[in-house]
Formats: structure tokens, C-alpha cells, sequence
């Protein structure tokens, strides 16, 4: 549970669920906890507003030569941030959930640093908030204002880009075209309304002065179109006369009065935390009861991802392990798991975290910067769906990693590598090696391997020795902790076995 | 199977003849004795039976049954395979074999005999595999290639072998299941839940046969290879015979593979190793019986099929046993052990002498080392492989004394033998901040430059003139999107161009 609904779990979170429980473990993992501190300037000295070591939120951009390199550095300090987040976080759904927002309501190529924080913001803030209310606010968000051009959609030249993209995408769905521009949940008709509501929304774009206005939308009366939109028959063929900068909202509630946005979003769910596929049975027993709690809560997403999370569902063995990790996933749980220790310098550390977020754009993910305005395709793109991230290049660089990361990397100031000796002191059968192969496999793997999988880790970890030489070797190594040569050899034996679980398929799963 | 980008699997055995020089190639075959081998029981030091059988009388064969080589060296009775290799004088008996400093843990000792260290010395790389990257500068990026279709070493057996780790990959393909030349475990095999995880996880699986190149050209050459030995026993009575019948299949079959790894394990024969009523039998008895056997047959089956030339084999163990015996029919971590090296083109005979087995053993004593282990690999490297000791004396140390284990074989030198006048290598590969490029130039002007995918030059790493010598350039790489990036080396006439992946 915890492996599908949080990044990395660790043996310690693993043994406290057990003790908890899991409806306890589960409201903790769905608690607000405080909000991270603000991304910092973590190494360039040159920008006028922002000493390194200090944050840059809602610092302008100077009209200078650099601006450019203080916007970039900044970019980089939000992406660095954000795998930091995912990698530091502990037992909490927040990061998991602000990811789906990011993928649910997408922005990208977003150039200002200040829009990227405020739109990741509004997601981490409202993880489990009300689903209506998130889509309200995203409506007007700066960074989608730019990104589908809702602020050059004006009553002189509207821009259906966002209103088709709200409809299709973020709110009811596309349904079957059951007629000329009727998509069963909505028409051609209300995409053209819809924009007309949306008229007069504006960015404000960078800010070059200090004393400037903050970040931001704002509404421009005479840009906005004071016409009475219609909407389709879908909508029961409402009127929605003008309502100035509150019209927006008003649209979002009759949209929201639709069953269906409540299915579409409980899909969207299910996909992110259980599985892709989603036939009539998934969609009566699972998609409609979690869409009536969402519409009895008026909206608001905890209590139904609590019901999921609380599921008998979630528990059958049909649910479990089958989602493949996406590369953020993926490369946080291995550090994690791996003990690799990042050090202790805040700034280094950004350096670092910035390296694993380019290692998750080498596999197909580039956070803040989705393919498209659907998302990535592993969490809507038919048929493939998760599959879409496993192909022999990023499955080999997988492999590659793990084998990298478990054998240690040596960067220009440090050599980073897995305490195989840390992941084991724990566990209770740490010197016998039945035993902790068996942890370790709960640890590492989503499901119970075979027995042929386990002799073959044991002769990793045993070539052709009897299994009391692990014990031997082991307990002598712990007798002198201090001695690099049994330490070394102990840990070689360790590492091989370890990598050889992490390049094991069952090791993309979760 | 690809040779030269042609599909040759539908041609017949004739045109492969054709295609595939014999001669052209020189194999090495690593068989690693798992556990620590008993030398004293397996080459019998006749004249110190004496002495011995004061220190491990409830184990020691009885000296009518122990099986003649010489007048003072005999093997044990399970071994008259063995015998008839070493009349046909296709073996060297290499004496006293280990490390100075030996270390009685296993793990600690197959690490060195694995990466080829000194006792006290910690390496992270296998002698095989920096021999390999000597030669395959780059690997894994760019292989298989056309010059190098097929895998550069094979395991047989489920892991890959510490021996061939490179800096940047290991360079041995694990071969799971001899017979079927199935890839690493957990993807064949079992039958997966019909649910979502099965599902998926046949999907992963699919992919990951996908993402082994070597499957295909692996199966095509297994097709043409052939055993022709009667000696080999039944499949699965014998696993190392299984591992040394499917390397001979290989190399029957025109794989170009130079190195496989083959594995007998058990040797840890700590109680039990031989029975309490038979000092014949027993564990390991057993053991060297399926070595004698299974060298015996390989052997055959190479000469049978003219392959013989091509081929060396010798056996490692991590360390030989104590001299004296312990109360449960067995002997306990030692030193040095005999290492056994088979072949037509090995020198027949022994080199080095028989242990001398004092009167009164000290019970804590195992047999002493007269030669270092990295001097028979490193004599093997110059003389089979075809490395230049100056190769040799890096890989292992500068202490390195040639010995004289390989006769001068018929066999045409392979082209690597003569070492090109000019190399270069780039590490590591992948590569995070530092790149370093290795070189040997008989001097003149050099320019080493780092391109990226779309062809942008972005560093210029060496630009200038260089004496005759060899020459690391170290980089420090600057702030790169990670991705695939080209290294240049251009060096008058020699220019090389290869791949590496950045981090």
C-alpha cells in the first residue's frame, strides 16, 4: 500500500504501518503536513535579488544581461526542489498527489521560475483539497493562462484553446462522438461558449523591477465578452449572462453539477494508484461508488481517495503490483532504498537533486515539462498506458542505473554510493541468508518471488558456498566493523546480490 | 546469426568454413573451483605420503589407489580422465598456486582472485575485465558491432562473473540454463498470475528478452554447433560437463566469444569430504570426478572437431586447504592449491614442485605459495591472449615474472596480437563530471574533441602536439544535459569516433 501511494517507503515506515495499522498509517499518509521551505538560489552569485542560499520566490528578474542565467538557475532550483521534495518527504501521499495534479492540469515550457513555483504550489497545497475549487483556481493560474493561451482570449478574438481543453481534459471528458461536434459529454457548442465565459483573463508576465506586482492573473473588463453564452443540451441548454471576473466560476459550478466529471477524475485516479485498465466491472464497483463519495463531499478528493486507499479493493491481489514505476518514481525509490546519502550542504544538495531529475529526462520524464496538454501517455494513451515508459533503451538504462547507483558513482567532489550494510542492519535476518534474501524481497519487490528467483540471488550472494559462510563472513564483518577487507568483501557479495534484485522485472513494479 | 552484417544462419556448414577462419581465434576457458579446493587430495605429492599421513590419515587416498603421473606425483582415483589428458601431454600441472598474505575467507579471497589485487589491495575491477577494456575501449556503448557481433565473454550459469567486471560494465553474459541458452532467471520460465502483475510483468520480461542483442545470434550459433565426444555424460549428471558441452557447442558454432567463465561449485568441504568407511569416495571424490570427467570430454570433443588449438582451460580455486585434517572427514580453509591449465598448446608437465609436507604439520598451516596466480594469468594474457606485458604489468602489477605454461602453438597469431601503435579509450562510460581519454601515440598532433548528439562540438578537450607516449586528458565536464554524447580522437591519420552516454 504504502509503496503504490507514496515514493520509497522505508523499512522503518513498512514496520510502523504494521504497528499503526492501516487505516492509522493511511490517515497519516493523507494528513496535511507543514509546507516545504521555499526553492533557493543554490549556486549562482550573480543575481541581484537573491544571495545564494536564499530563496528567489516572488524575486523579480533585473533587466540585465543575465537575466536569462538567473531565470535559468532558478528553473533549475525549482526542478531540483521538487525531486528534493520527493526524496526527503517520509510516510505522505502529498508529493504522489501533486504530481497527478501537475500531470491532471498540465503546464509546461513555462520560462518564468516565479509562475512554475506559484502552479506546483497551488497542487501541493490543495493535494486532497476540493477538486471543483483546484479547477477554479487553475482556470486563472498565470502558468495556464500562458500555456493555453487563456490570456489571448478576448471578446475580439477569443481562443478556444483552454475551453476545449477544459471540457476534453480537465474537467468532464471526451465521450463518443454520438453526432456532428457532439462528443456525448459536451458539444462544439460549449466550446465556443466556454471560451467566450473565459474572455479577459490576463498574465503578469516577468517582473523586472523590485517593487513590481507579484505574480499573477488579473481581469480586464473590456476585454471580456459581456455577451449571454448558451450552452449545449448536455448542459441542459443553460444561460449564463454576464458576470464579469465571477463568471468563470459560475461555469465551473454548472459544469461540476455533472455526474461525470466526478467519473472522469475517479478514473484518472484508479489509474494513477491501481491500474490502467478500467472494464465495467472496475467501472461499477470501483469508478461509481468512488465518484458518488466525491459528489457527496462536494468535491472535495480526500474521502475519496481515503475510501480507495481503504479499499478491499486495493488489496486484492488483482491490484496489487501492477503499476510500472514512471522515472520519477523509479529513481526516488532507488536512492531511496539504496541509502545513498546526498550529504548534509543544502546546496550540494540541490546540485545532486538536479542530477536525479535529468537522469528521470533521460527516461522519458522531464517534471514541469509533460509532452503535451494530456499528460504523459502512461496515464491515458491507449493501449500501452504505463508500458509506454519500458522500451529496450530506457529498460537497459534502467538496469544501468541501479547497477551505477548500488556500485557507487563518483562525482567531481564525492563518491556517491549505496550503503548495502545500512539497508541491511535492520532487518532482522541479516545474517542468514534465506532470510534476508526473503526481507529484502519484501523490501525491494512488489510481490513473493519464486523460489528458482531466490537460489539464483543466493548464488550472487553465495557462489557455490554453503549458506553459513554468509553468517560466518557476516557476523565477523559486524565483530570488526572497522576492518576495510572484510568489510569490502562482505559488501561485494551484498552488492551483487543487490543489484541482481533491483535488474529483476518484478524490481519496475510497484 | 550477423557476420560481417550478413545473415549467415541459412547458409550451409561449407560456406561457414569458409567464412570462419579456425585458426583465426583463441579462446580461454575459466573453470573456477567454488569453495576452496583440497589440492593435497587431487594432486597427490606421492613423496611426502609419509608426512601426510601423519596430518590427515582419516582422509588420505591409500597410496595403491592413488593414480600414478609420476614417480612422485600422483591424482586421485576419481581422475583417470585426467590421467589420460596428462599422458596425452594436453596438461600443465601448475604447483603451489595463491597470493602472498593469503586470506582464509572466501569472500575475501575470490575478490582477489577475482580482480587480480594483492591481498591487502582493494580493486572494483576483474583482471579479465580490464584486460577486455584494453581492448574494447567504450564497452557496452556501440556493441554488438559489426567488428564484435558477438558477446565479448560468457558465464555459464546465473550470475555474470566478477572476473570480467570492467570499469563501465561487466563484459560476461550470463548464460542461465546451458541447454536452452536461456537468459537470466526470472524471465522465462514460470507461469505468471492472470492479473495486472502478471500482465505487466510479462510485458517487462518480453522487453528485457528484447533488450538481450546476443539472444538471437546466440540461438543461431547453438543451431550450428555440435558435440561430437561420447564422453560427455548424461545432460544433468554432471553440471560442469553441461556448462563445458554448451561452451564447445559455441565455439563449434563459429562464436566469436574469447572468454567464458564456467562454474563448479562445493568445494567447501569443510566435513564430509570423504566418507568415513572410503577415503575414495565422498564429496569431494564427486567433485573431481565431474572435473576430470567433464575436462576429459570437452577435450575430446575439441579435438574431435579440430578445435583443440583454440582453446586453453584452467582451473582457479580462492584457496587450497589445510594440510592437516579436521575430525569430520575434512580440512579447513588453507593457502595455495595446485592450478590445473589444459590444452594442445599448453608446455605438458608440471611446473613448480611438489609441496614439501614437513613431519610434524602445524595444525594452523596450509600449503605455502611458490607462485603467485597472477603470474600464470598474466602469462596466459602475453602468450594465448596475445597482450603485451607492458598490458599485463597494469592489469595485475609490476611484479609480474613470465612463465612458461603455452608451448609456441601452430596457430596463426591473431591480429590483436600485434598491438596497434596507436589506442585510445574513453571512461568512464556512462560519464557524470569527470571524462578522462587514454592514449598511445607514437606522437604528433592530437585533438580529442566531445560532439554532441546533433554534432555541435561542445568541449575541445586537446588540441596540440604530442611526443610518442601514452597520455590520459582528464575533463572535467561542465554543466551537460545528459544524453549521448561522441568523443573524437584524431591523431594524423588515425581518427576515432565513438559514443558515451552522459549522466
Amino acid at each position: 500500500m504504502l509503496r503504490r501511494s507514496m515514493y520509497s517507503p522505508t523499512k522503518e515506515d513498512i514496520d510502523d504501518a504494521v504497528a499503526e495499522g492501516l487505516d492509522n498509517i493511511i490517515d497519516r499518509l493523507l494528513q496535511a503536513n507543514p509546507l516545504p521551505e521555499l526553492p533557493i538560489n543554490y549556486y549562482y552569485d550573480a543575481d541581484p535579488y537573491t544571495p545564494v542560499g536564499k530563496s528567489w520566490v516572488n524575486n523579480p528578474i533585473p533587466r540585465a544581461d543575465n537575466s536569462n542565467t538567473i531565470r535559468r538557475s532558478r528553473i533549475r532550483s525549482v526542478v531540483a526542489w521538487t525531486m528534493g521534495l520527493g526524496l526527503e518527504e517520509g510516510v505522505s501521499i502529498r508529493e504522489k498527489m501533486t504530481l497527478f495534479w501537475h500531470n491532471h492540469f498540465v503546464t509546461g515550457d513555462e520560462r518564468d521560475p516565479n509562475f512554475v513555483y506559484k502552479n506546483i504550489s497551488l497542487y501541493r497545497q490543495n493535494f486532497l483539497g476540493n477538486f471543483r475549487n483546484l479547477t477554479k483556481q487553475t482556470t486563472i493560474d498565470p502558468a495556464m493562462l500562458r500555456y493555453l493561451n487563456g490570456n489571448q482570449n478576448t471578446r475580439f478574438k477569443p481562443n478556444e484553446n483552454y475551453a476545449r481543453e477544459l471540457l476534453e481534459l480537465f474537467t468532464i471528458g471526451k465521450g463518443p462522438t454520438v453526432g456532428e461536434g457532439d462528443y456525448t459529454h459536451y458539444t462544439e457548442q460549449d466550446v465556443v461558449a466556454v471560451a467566450k465565459v473565459l474572455t479577459g483573463w490576463r498574465d503578469r508576465g516577468y517582473l523586472y523591477r523590485p517593487g513590481g506586482q507579484l505574480p499573477g492573473s488579473y481581469f480586464t473588463r473590456n476585454r471580456h465578452d459581456a455577451s449571454t453564452k448558451k450552452l449545449s443540451h448536455r448542459f441542459g441548454e443553460v444561460e449564463i449572462a454576464d458576470m464579469g471576473d465571477q463568471e468563470y466560476s459560475h461555469l465551473l459550478d454548472i459544469i461540476f453539477e455533472q455526474e461525470e466529471v466526478a467519473r472522469f477524475i475517479a478514473r484518472k485516479i484508479y489509474r494513477w494508484f491501481v491500474y490502467y485498465e478500467i472494464d465495467d466491472v472496475i467501472e461499477k464497483n470501483i469508478i461509481y461508488p468512488l465518484a458518488d463519495i466525491l459528489r457527496k463531499n462536494d468535491y472535495e478528493m480526500y474521502p475519496m481517495v481515503e475510501a480507495l486507499l481503504k479499499s478491499q479493493h486495493f488489496y486484492d491481489s488483482y491490484a496489487m503490483g501492477s503499476l510500472i514505476k514512471n522515472p520519477w518514481d523509479f529513481l526516488i525509490a532507488s536512492v531511496n532504498q539504496l541509502q545513498l546519502d546526498l550529504g548534509q550542504n543544502i546546496q550540494r544538495k540541490y546540485e545532486l537533486w538536479l542530477r536525479i531529475s535529468n537522469l528521470s529526462e533521460l527516461l522519458q520524464m522531464s517534471y514541469y515539462t509533460p509532452p503535451n496538454v494530456a499528460g504523459w501517455k502512461a496515464y491515458y494513451q491507449e493501449p500501452l498506458y504505463y508500458r509506454t515508459w519500458i522500451n529496450s533503451t530506457t529498460l537497459s538504462l534502467r538496469f544501468l542505473l541501479t547497477n551505477l547507483l548500488v556500485y557507487g558513482v563518483d562525482t567531481d567532489r564525492e563518491r556517491i554510493e549505496a550503503d548495502v550494510l545500512g539497508m541491511i542492519e535492520n532487518l532482522e535476518g541479516a545474517n542468514e541468508p534465506v532470510a534476508l534474501i526473503d526481507e529484502l524481497v519484501a523490501l525491494l519487490l512488489p510481490e513473493e518471488i519464486t523460489e528458482d528467483q531466490k537460489t539464483y540471488l543466493k548464488s550472487i550472494l553465495l557462489p557455490g558456498l554453503p549458506d553459513y559462510e554468509w553468517t560466518v563472513e557476516y557476523n565477523e564483518y559486524l565483530a570488526n566493523p572497522n576492518n576495510r577487507e572484510l568489510k569490502t568483501a562482505v559488501e561485494n557479495r551484498l552488492k551483487g546480490m543487490i543489484s541482481g534484485m533491483m535488474s529483476l522485472p518484478e524490481y519496475q513494479l510497484s | 546469426m550477423m557476420l560481417n552484417g550478413i545473415k549467415v544462419g541459412v547458409f550451409s556448414q561449407s560456406v561457414l568454413d569458409e567464412i570462419i577462419d579456425p585458426n583465426s581465434d583463441r579462446i580461454f576457458v575459466l573453470i573456477q573451483q567454488n569453495g576452496g579446493n583440497d589440492g593435497l587430495n587431487m594432486i597427490i605429492p606421492i613423496d611426502q605420503y609419509q608426512n601426510l599421513s601423519n596430518a590427515r590419515s582419516n582422509i588420505l587416498i591409500p597410496e595403491n589407489q592413488i593414480i600414478k603421473l609420476t614417480e612422485e606425483t600422483g591424482v586421485h582415483p576419481s581422475m583417470p580422465g585426467f590421467k589420460e589428458l596428462y599422458d596425452q601431454g594436453v596438461v600443465n600441472i601448475i604447483q603451489n598456486v595463491g597470493y602472498p598474505n593469503q586470506n582464509r575467507s572466501h569472500f575475501r579471497s575470490t575478490d582477489i582472485w577475482n580482480t587480480g589485487s594483492a591481498a591487502q589491495e582493494v580493486l572494483a575491477t576483474g583482471w579479465i575485465g580490464r584486460y577486455l577494456d584494453s581492448i574494447h575501449s567504450g564497452f557496452p556503448e556501440g556493441y554488438p558491432n559489426e567488428t564484435f557481433p558477438h558477446p565479448v565473454a560468457i558465464t555459464l550459469g546465473p550470475t555474470v562473473s566478477e572476473t570480467c567486471q570492467g570499469i563501465a560494465a561487466n563484459f560476461s553474459l550470463a548464460i542461465n540454463d546451458p541447454n536452452s541458452l536461456a537468459m537470466i532467471p526470472g524471465t522465462v520460465g514460470e507461469e505468471l498470475p492472470d492479473n495486472p502483475y502478471g500482465w505487466e510483468l510479462t510485458f517487462l520480461r518480453q522487453i528485457l528478452s528484447q533488450t538481450n542483442e546476443y539472444a538471437e545470434i546466440l540461438s543461431d550459433v547453438a543451431e550450428i554447433g555440435t558435440n561430437v565426444s561420447p564422453l560427455y555424460p548424461e545432460v544433468g549428471a554432471n553440471r560442469l560437463a553441461d556448462q563445458l558441452r554448451t561452451v564447445a557447442q559455441l565455439i563449434s558454432g563459429g562464436l566469436q566469444t574469447r572468454i567464458y567463465v564456467v562454474n563448479i561449485n562445493g568445494f567447501d568441504t569443510h566435513a564430509n569430504q570423504t566418507s568415513a568407511t572410503d577415503p575414495t569416495t565422498g564429496q569431494h571424490a564427486n567433485l573431481l570426478s565431474q572435473l576430470s570427467e567433464a575436462v576429459h570430454a570437452f577435450m575430446d570433443d575439441l579435438q574431435r572437431q579440430g578445435l583443440d588449438q583454440r582453446v586453453i582451460a584452467a582451473t582457479r580455486s580462492e584457496f587450497g586447504r589445510k594440510i592437516v585434517s579436521n575430525g569430520s572427514f575434512g580440512t579447513d580453509h588453507g593457502n595455495a592449491a595446485p592450478l590445473l591449465v589444459f590444452g594442445t598448446c599448453v608446455n605438458p608437465g608440471m611446473t613448480g614442485e611438489n609441496p614439501t609436507i614437513v613431519s610434524q604439520v602445524d595444525p594452523a598451516d596450509g600449503v605455502e605459495m611458490k607462485i603467485d596466480f597472477r603470474n600464470v594469468f598474466g602469462s596466459i594474457l602475453i602468450d594465448w591472449l596475445g597482450a603485451s606485458e607492458g598490458t599485463v604489468r597494469t592489469i595485475f602489477s609490476n611484479n609480474f615474472t613470465h612463465l612458461p605454461i603455452i608451448s609456441a602453438c601452430s596457430v596463426t597469431p591473431t591480429s590483436e596480437v600485434t598491438e596497434p601503435i596507436i589506442t585510445v579509450r574513453a571512461y568512464p562510460n556512462p560519464f557524470l563530471d569527470n571524462l578522462s581519454v587514454q592514449f598511445k601515440t607514437p606522437g604528433g598532433h592530437a585533438r580529442i574533441s566531445l560532439i554532441d548528439a546533433s554534432g555541435q562540438q561542445v568541449a575541445l578537450l586537446a588540441d596540440k602536439t604530442f611526443g610518442a607516449g601514452e597520455y590520459t586528458v582528464e575533463y572535467l565536464v561542465p554543466d551537460l544535459p545528459p544524453g549521448t554524447y561522441y568523443y573524437q580522437f584524431v591523431n594524423g591519420d588515425f581518427t576515432k569516433t565513438q559514443s558515451l552516454l552522459h549522466f
